[in-house]
């Protein structure tokens, strides 16, 4: 695998365990999986942690170091030009976790803000 | 079934520019702090670069802060909703690096500050929370909201 592929894969792996941070940390800032849509919350219950709030803030603390392991990774192999814009793909994960996972409302007018906001990184970028 | 709210309070608007300052703060900060670090130095001799450096630990204390702060924010706002909004940080950094610097900011920058500024208008333009009325929040009381 060439250096470039590795960095994208690192980098693809860093945005979703930022997406995944940002959603603990929302849980945690919630006060609990109450917060989970019903089935993610059945799922969780399954573990005696997660009735526990500062065990999620824990949790994205967690994930957020490694997170930066990933991004550090990558833009070892990765031009800042590519990382960049790359790494803000964590607006659209986050975006689809808090609708799928916390039922939060994600409209369109939502979904155009995002997309402005990674076009302009590509920009910012250049 | 949800109901979205629309009037954004105080403390989201204060706790959201909080997190933009800390977040350049941290940005700015960790970079001078491997400033002095050659560009093909090992992973482990950026790290004890960094160690070596005041701002090193002045970004760790921003960054209890920030983590602080954003855990404010988020009991008060949708994840979807808040986090956008530190997209806003990219375009004080660049500020900040292109004055310090004393370089101009290109065309194709200022479009994509531009559109960045859009994107974060459309997004303060929608709710900026969505409360489940089966009692969602009765039944997980906030700890960080009192």
């Amino acid at each position: 695998m060439s250096p470039e592929l590795t960095g994208i894969f690192a980098l693809v792996a860093a945005v979703t365990v930022e997406s995944f941070a940002q959603m603990f940390l929302k849980i945690g800032a919630a006060g609990g999986p109450g917060i989970l849509l019903v089935p993610y919350r059945r799922c969780v219950g399954r573990f005696s942690f997660s009735s526990i709030a500062a065990s999620w803030v824990i949790l994205g603390v967690i994930a957020y170091g490694l997170e930066i392991l990933l991004y550090t990774f990558a833009l070892h192999l990765l031009d800042v030009s590519v990382a960049f814009p790359l790494g803000s793909l964590c607006f659209v994960g986050v975006a689809m976790l808090s609708k799928m996972i916390l039922g939060e409302t994600v409209g369109l007018i939502r979904w155009l803000g995002v997309g402005c906001i990674l076009v302009g990184t590509v920009f910012v970028a250049m | 079934m949800k109901r979205a709210q629309t009037k954004l309070p105080g403390a989201v608007v204060v706790g959201l520019m909080l997190a933009i300052v800390l977040d350049t703060f941290i940005q700015i900060a960790w970079k001078l702090a491997v400033s002095h670090v050659p560009g093909d130095a090992s992973l482990a001799a950026t790290a004890r670069g960094a160690f070596s450096s005041p701002l090193f630990y002045a970004a760790m204390l921003a960054f209890g802060a920030q983590l602080y702060n954003w855990l404010r924010v988020l009991a008060r706002a949708d994840l979807s909703f808040a986090q956008p909004f530190t997209a806003l940080s990219y375009i004080s950094v660049l500020a900040i690096s292109s004055h310090s610097l004393h370089e101009n900011i290109s065309a194709s920058k200022m479009f994509g500050v531009v559109l960045i500024f859009l994107g974060v208008f459309f997004i303060s333009r929608t709710p900026f929370y969505t409360a489940n009325a089966s009692g969602r929040d009765q039944a997980n009381p906030n700890l960080l909201r009192s």
